[in-house]
């Protein structure tokens, strides 16, 4: 669907929600204003929401924007301590099931009737828009979406290895990788050494796998999925992936090593779709990488979601409330996601928005493809290195078992297998 | 201090006690806040830990339960042994590496000021950047171990950070470098403070110069050896920082330790009951050190006054 229609449609429901008599009253005389909080401070997610702000600010909003850097746990202490003092911000970054898990701490905004009028529900994958109605009513919107476990192949490496082909299935990537360490790229496999680099790889490879025991050990902790014989094959691969990384990394972010990634000294990277806008703002070019989904032993794209959204506490002062009926129209809008996304290099939360215009990469487009070609199989799953499958502390525990697992190995796959049914029996 | 002019001996006047106000208050006030801080928070952490908290704090009373899961975790587990071993190793490493800085620096060599300055200055780096620098030298990759192999010695290998079972060492190596001239100063001080006429009589004695440290010298600085054994292992106990810029607690969880245990489970994890617990047992950990001390401290006043 093009964008302009989407958009008079649009019009038309904030029309729609501008008529509510609340609202009307309030209009005139309320300048809207909105204090927002978020990790996004720097680089192409902080030109991305200040982007946001200019848009809020034409649309006559006062902007009041306190990013906290850092982890996404971070800005949630800010959030925390926030809403203990009974001051929480009209709106905040939050995703997955945390936003579940805080709804229950003060009251949210309900949000149905904005997207009802934006026709908002429509357009979003079944999956996501489940995370941000945890009660059955809108409280939270998804904003952009970004897969974790994308392919990125340096152009350099693959001419080492004599190879051309992107690989599909795990048997090809393996391949692959043995041909780029035969061709002469010390290792095949880019990373960094962070807790969530480490997860990804498992998600990455226990999706690809098989999505239907990723769905169930993972994202349902189905007691008899966690000891299948798919983990022990997962375990398997991540071991395999590690055998082909620096060892040196240490506890080194995966941007430290771009520059040796793109120079063909290492060859693949299994990383989430941001290290598209990473690469941009780091003065790299296109035609230095490829971007594909990740491998997948079916053949059939696998996207593992991560979805940044924004959740909308409730304020008693009419013009925050404003703020929060203008921003949530903002964020639902295709022209402003557009935005957003083409700054980021994620793809935005709308399906039916409308990729092949100037602005966009082949990977956005490939990405994009792939999500609605995965929905279609039903093999978009949740992230759980980026806290989209559980809460924060089931996550970090079944990370502690990953980490380890991929830095010591002498860890047998079976071992892992057991110790991660533990892990996870442990923080229920 | 200002001559009391008292007219009624025992009671001072109202006019003293308003002249005095400033000096109480700027004593009391601080001293009470500070200590209300610490008592109060203390005691709120130690009821936390006893209640189902998650997110935020709640009501409600688990029992044990949630020391009973740190205690059983992994986690736990390795910084408990991490403590033990980084703690003895470092406590005895840098108390003999700042023994040894301060016996040469006594030896009235020229420039003893600004060898002094250099080996104190490590002290006044935040251990953030401590661990910073740190992890650049000793990561194989950029550093030591690059720098050798680049010289020539190709087959040089220095890679603890990355080695799962030596990565503890290298916090050993960058709390001593940061640490040693602490135990340096206090032990120069003692030294210098050693009775002059101790060392001219064991001079007169016929004492050479390792038998006169050995014999008449050290046993006087065991006072001073005991608070910087003190002092250091209440620093290696909460060690945080340090750990946080240069492994992180990796590689993997190979490097935990109770300070950033508690730090994960109440901030990462959203454990509030959890993290409270591990934050109390690392209070026990840390007063099982002090309270000797503090018995200790008292035993030798009441000598001093007895004698």
């Amino acid at each position: 669907m093009p964008i302009t229609t989407t958009r008079r449609r649009l019009l038309a429901g904030s029309a729609a929600a501008l008529a509510l008599p609340a609202f009307a009253r309030a209009q005139g005389a309320i300048k809207p204003r909105l204090t927002a909080i978020s990790q996004w401070s720097a680089g192409s997610d902080g030109a991305a929401i200040t982007a946001l702000g200019k848009k809020f600010e034409e649309k006559g909003g006062v902007w009041q924007h306190s990013p906290v850097p850092g982890f996404t746990t971070e800005m949630m202490n800010k959030l925390r301590a926030q809403i203990m003092a009974g001051d929480p911000p009209a709106c905040s970054q939050l995703k997955g099931p945390e936003i579940a898990a805080w709804s229950k701490i003060a009251p949210t905004v309900d949000l149905d009737a904005v997207v009802a009028a934006a026709g908002y529900e429509k357009v979003v994958a079944p999956d996501l828009a489940k995370l941000h109605k945890p009660g059955g009513k809108w409280i939270a919107l998804p904003l952009q979406i970004y897969s974790t476990n994308m392919l990125f192949l340096s152009k350099r490496a693959m001419d080492k290895a004599k190879a051309d082909k992107i690989p599909v299935t795990w048997a090809e990537f393996n391949e692959l990788a043995e041909k780029m360490k035969a061709g002469g790229v010390p290792y095949p496999i880019a990373n960094g050494g962070t807790r969530p680099d480490d997860g990804q790889k498992f998600e990455a490879a226990l999706a690809g796998i098989s999505p239907t025991s990723y769905r169930a050990a993972i994202m349902n902790l189905d007691k008899k999925a966690l000891e299948g014989p798919e983990i022990k094959a997962a375990f398997v691969q991540v071991r395999k992936i590690a055998d082909w990384m620096d060892p040196n990394v240490g506890a080194q972010h995966f941007s430290t090593n771009l520059k040796r990634f793109v120079d063909g000294d290492m060859g693949m990277m299994i990383m989430g779709g941001w290290a598209q806008g990473v690469l941009r703002n780091a003065g790299f070019k296109f035609d230095d990488f490829i971007i594909a989904p990740g491998p997948s032993d079916n053949s059939k794209p696998v996207f593992l979601l991560n979805a940044d959204a924004f959740i909308f506490w409730q304020r008693k002062e009419p013009d925050l409330q404003a703020g929060q009926r203008l921003m949530a129209q903002l964020v639902m809008d295709p022209a402003i996601q557009t935005m957003y996304s083409q700054i980021t290099g994620s793809i935005p939360v709308r399906t039916d928005v409308d990729l092949s215009g100037e602005g966009w990469s082949d990977g956005q487009r490939r990405t994009a493809a792939a999500l609605k070609e995965a929905i279609a199989s039903n093999q978009a799953v949740l992230s759980l290195a980026h806290n989209m499958a559980q809460e924060n502390g089931m996550t970090a525990a079944i990370i502690d078992v990953i980490t380890e697992y991929v830095k010591n190995k002498t860890i047998k796959p079976e071992q892992a297998v057991t110790r991660l049914a533990e892990a996870v029996e442990g923080a229920r | 201090m200002t001559i009391a002019v008292s007219t009624t001996p025992g009671r001072p006047a109202a006019s003293e006690w308003v002249r005095r106000l400033p000096e109480y208050l700027t004593i009391w006030v601080p001293l009470l806040l500070s200590a209300a801080h610490l008592i109060a928070f203390s005691l709120w952490t130690i009821w936390i830990s006893f209640t189902p908290s998650t997110l935020v704090p709640v009501s409600g009373w688990v029992g044990l339960r949630n020391y009973s899961s740190v205690a059983a975790s992994r986690n736990w587990q390795i910084a408990l042994d991490n403590l033990l071993l980084f703690g003895s190793a470092f406590v005895l490493l840098s108390l003999a590496t700042g023994l040894i800085l301060a016996i040469l620096l006594d030896q009235r060599i020229r420039g003893e000021n600004v060898l002094r300055s250099i080996f104190l200055y490590p002290l006044a780096v935040s251990f953030v950047v401590t661990g910073t620098v740190w992890s650049w030298l000793l990561n194989p990759g950029l550093g030591i171990q690059k720098l050798v192999r680049d010289l020539g010695w190709t087959s040089f290998r220095f890679d603890w950070l990355i080695d799962r079972d030596m990565a503890i060492w290298t916090i050993v190596i960058a709390a001593i470098w940061q640490s040693s001239g602490f135990a340096m100063a206090l032990f120069l001080a003692g030294l210098r403070s050693v009775d002059a006429d101790l060392i001219k009589a064991a001079q007169i004695d016929g004492a050479g110069p390792i038998r006169m440290y050995r014999r008449v010298i050290l046993p006087t600085l065991w006072p001073i050896t005991i608070t910087v054994i003190v002092i250091q292992l209440q620093f290696a106990i909460s060690t945080f920082d340090l750990v946080r810029a240069l492994t992180n607690g990796g590689p993997g969880i190979a490097t935990q330790l109770p300070a950033l245990v508690v730090y994960d489970l109440m901030f990462q994890r959203s454990l509030l009951g959890r993290g409270a617990a591990a934050a109390v047992l690392m209070l026990l950990i840390l007063l099982a050190v002090l309270l000797p001390y503090a018995a200790w401290r008292y035993v030798q006043r009441r000598r001093a006054i007895h004698a």
